[in-house]
């Protein structure tokens, strides 16, 4: 008989899910996912793809800060990274779009060592600073290498093709995104519970006790610099492909700012938290837009003038009352809704 | 069976009428997108923006609208963010299934819309980002309106090297480190080879820079006392704030941006009566005529949001209407695209020079007239006409 949640061995501990229950609402959450360019219009298509590129990117940054502790601020820099390279590679030099999508990653994981190395000895706030730091340089670095990045004209980004079908329109990059939203999250809840993974969650919890234990503090996080990075690099290509324009406007400092919050407000250090996160930061716009729109003809000249900001505040408000009231975030919130559905009618 | 033979062909007729019309347009409605800067510290180009589309559509509509169809302008906030823009065009295209596009954001923003614009074929009249990367390589169903900054610097330059004729005049640029801060140093790098003058110093700062104290300080030792101010509002504020405290003597050429009241009123303390050159008026009577149609349209919240960008999106929607109106009533996006490519010497009414997109960019109001603030008055005045340079 099950007896709440306890996990008697190792093999239970290490799985992704012992219950039945879990993977059956998965496979039809995928199926959902899967069917849902047919069910909905265009727009919500867009917007799934938004979210899903959004999961990609707090999937990464999650590698880094929420499952390692090392805070990043330099999210923005990485997807800059991951986008030009793409953008340079199918544009200016070729490639098809299925090599220069991994080659944004690697080259966004190579990069991440220029900010890794001379990061290692730091941690908490020093670090993100250096992050931070590292998001401007880029910024400068692409605004000035005008041969290799066109400088502040951007570049449009078209042509990416597989077989024949147009990889950026439509139903075609919503199934690209959502199959490497998948192979991403998998990737990461396998990570997370390899050696790798533990070692992370150990310079996470405690880096002296865990140097102790013999984890190269040094290796395991330019590992997690690395993992991240790549994974965010991938998440630029899919907005270079989505948006088909790259240029230094579309990755502002504001963007790390959102990963942060997306992976604070999901739950730090999970994966599914960093799903949640993602997809309530990207519809919640969308969200306040139709809650809006149903009171637009009841005051409109009041809504016509002060809506967008409005709309703004509540978005801050939201968030902001989210973390006060919930501060282990969505993810904490789904535990407590599972804990009770488990122990009902104990309180217990 | 004659009559009924008749009565199907009517039938089948007016369907394929029917089917071939385009989104956004119905018997008694054309809807116009309007993507803008609705939120954040840039926020009061797009409120100006919107009230300008506002109130030429209250227009159009109060004359019959468009061949008796009225324009609904669609309005979504991209607050400056490109892939908002991209996001906010899916959304008006798909969603609202707008008919054409008048408010047109910053120029990167554009430039994520464009692909989407290309895509649909959506006219679209650009507005708000007279920027060369726009209309070079030009896109077929899009036509901006506006001078290139460029040219607009090249005017007040040679405005001040022909009548102000400063003693041992010495150039100097301060620009952005971007495609709008190049084409700023293509003019200035015009007017300075062209007249012969001694160019002291280019300096480029990165966007978003605040703190000037150095830039000007090395103007002041190059000696300039003829300055193309390539900062934009609080920047430009603030440069103009360091030559003050340096008590530069200085003949300064601005952005238009410059000329907006928020502009005004962050530079003005500095006491240079500095130039703008701009595409659209800044005073006499085609704006006081406009202002007191807007009175007629807009709430004393928005009369107080009206500045330049204001007149030029007024101008790019009567424009767009009147391509509309040509098509007649078989209006779709591939005839308003063919009718505004033709529009010639296009009269508005004195607010900026005659609009035509007859030309191979597609790019109008290419005529720039150059204006010099009052600083203690915050009013500007005149200097030149509407000219091309």
């Amino acid at each position: 008989m099950r007896t709440g949640h306890f996990k008697e061995r190792t093999a239970q501990l290490v799985a992704l899910s012992d219950s039945k229950v879990v993977w059956s609402f998965a496979g039809l959450l995928l199926a959902l996912v899967l069917a849902a360019p047919f069910l909905i219009g265009n727009y919500q298509v867009t917007l799934l793809v938004s979210a899903m590129i959004a999961i990609v990117g707090a999937v990464g940054l999650n590698m880094l800060t929420g499952t390692t502790g090392l805070i990043s601020l330099g999210q923005a820099g990485f997807l800059a990274v991951g986008a030009y390279t793409n953008a340079i590679l199918m544009m200016d030099h070729g490639w098809p779009v299925w090599l220069s999508m991994p080659a944004a990653g690697v080259v966004s994981a190579l990069v991440s060592l220029l900010v890794g190395v001379p990061s290692l000895r730091l941690k908490g706030l020093y670090l993100a600073i250096t992050t931070l730091a590292f998001a401007f340089i880029i910024n400068h670095v692409i605004l000035y290498a005008e041969w290799l990045t066109h400088g502040p004209n951007g570049i449009f980004v078209s042509g990416a093709k597989v077989m024949g079908v147009d990889l950026q329109r439509g139903k075609a990059l919503y199934y690209l995104t959502f199959g490497i939203t998948v192979l991403v999250v998998f990737a990461a809840l396998n990570i997370q519970r390899s050696r790798v993974g533990r070692a992370w969650m150990a310079i996470r919890d405690h880096d002296i006790a865990a140097r102790v234990m013999g984890v190269d503090l040094l290796r395991y996080k330019l590992y997690a610099f690395m993992v991240s990075s790549f994974i965010v690099g991938i998440a630029g290509a899919l907005i270079s492909l989505q948006i088909r324009f790259v240029n230094i406007d579309v990755f502002a400092l504001i963007l790390s700012i959102e990963a942060l919050a997306i992976i604070i407000l999901g739950g730090l250090g999970s994966i599914a938290g960093a799903i949640l996160g993602a997809i309530f930061l990207s519809l919640l716009p969308e969200a306040i837009r139709l809650f809006f729109d149903v009171f637009a003809d009841t005051n409109s000249s009041f809504y016509t003038t002060y809506v967008y900001e409005i709309r703004g505040i509540t978005y801050g408000i939201v968030i902001i009352a989210f973390l006060r009231l919930k501060p282990e975030g969505l993810i904490g919130l789904w535990r407590d809704v599972r804990k009770y559905w488990s122990n009902w009618p104990l309180a217990y | 069976m004659k009559n009924g033979l008749l009565a199907l062909s009517a039938f089948l007729l007016a369907s394929t009428a029917a089917y071939a019309a385009d989104p956004g347009v119905s018997d008694t409605e054309i809807k116009i997108g309007d993507v803008n800067i609705m939120t954040g510290p840039a926020s009061f180009i797009g409120r100006a923006v919107s009230v300008g589309s506002k109130i030429a559509a209250a227009e159009i509509n109060e004359a019959g609208g468009v061949n008796g169809r009225k324009i609904t302008i669609v309005t979504e906030d991209d607050g400056y963010v490109p892939a908002r823009s991209f996001q906010a065009l899916t959304k008006l295209i798909e969603v609202d299934e707008i008919f054409a596009l008048n408010g047109t954001s910053g120029t990167a923003n554009v430039l994520a819309m464009m692909p989407l614009i290309e895509e649909n074929n959506l006219p679209t009249v650009v507005t708000t980002a007279p920027n060369e990367l726009v209309y070079n390589p030009v896109r077929p169903s899009v036509f901006t309106v506006g001078a290139s900054y460029s040219d607009a610097f090249y005017a007040q330059l040679k405005y001040i090297h022909e009548n102000s004729e400063p003693a041992n005049a010495v150039y100097g640029l301060i620009r952005q480190d971007d495609d709008f801060g190049g084409a700023v140093e293509a003019g200035y790098d015009r007017a300075v080879k062209e007249f012969g003058v001694k160019d002291g110093l280019r300096i480029r700062f990165k966007k978003g820079t605040a703190n000037f104290a150095a830039e000007v300080a090395q103007m002041k030792q190059a000696g300039v006392n003829v300055l193309a101010n390539g900062g934009i509002i609080a920047g430009a504020a603030n440069i103009l704030g360091e030559a003050r405290k340096l008590s530069m003597d200085l003949q300064v050429a601005s952005v238009w941006s410059e000329d907006m009241p928020p502009s005004v009123n962050l530079s003005a303390p500095a006491g240079y009566d500095y130039l703008v050159a701009d595409y659209v008026a800044l005073s006499g009577p085609a704006i006081d005529a406009f202002l007191e149609k807007a009175k007629k349209y807009a709430s004393d919240e928005e009369i107080g949001a009206i500045n330049r960008y204001t007149y030029v999106t007024y101008v790019g929607l009567k424009a767009l209407a009147e391509a509309m109106g040509q098509c007649g009533q078989d209006l779709t996006r591939a005839c308003t695209v063919e009718k505004l490519r033709g529009l010639k010497d296009f009269d508005t009414q004195g607010i900026s020079a005659p609009l035509s997109f007859d030309n191979p960019e597609q790019l109008s109001g290419t005529a720039v007239a150059v204006y010099q603030l009052n600083a203690a008055e915050k009013t500007f005045k005149a200097l030149t006409d509407f000219a091309d340079y």
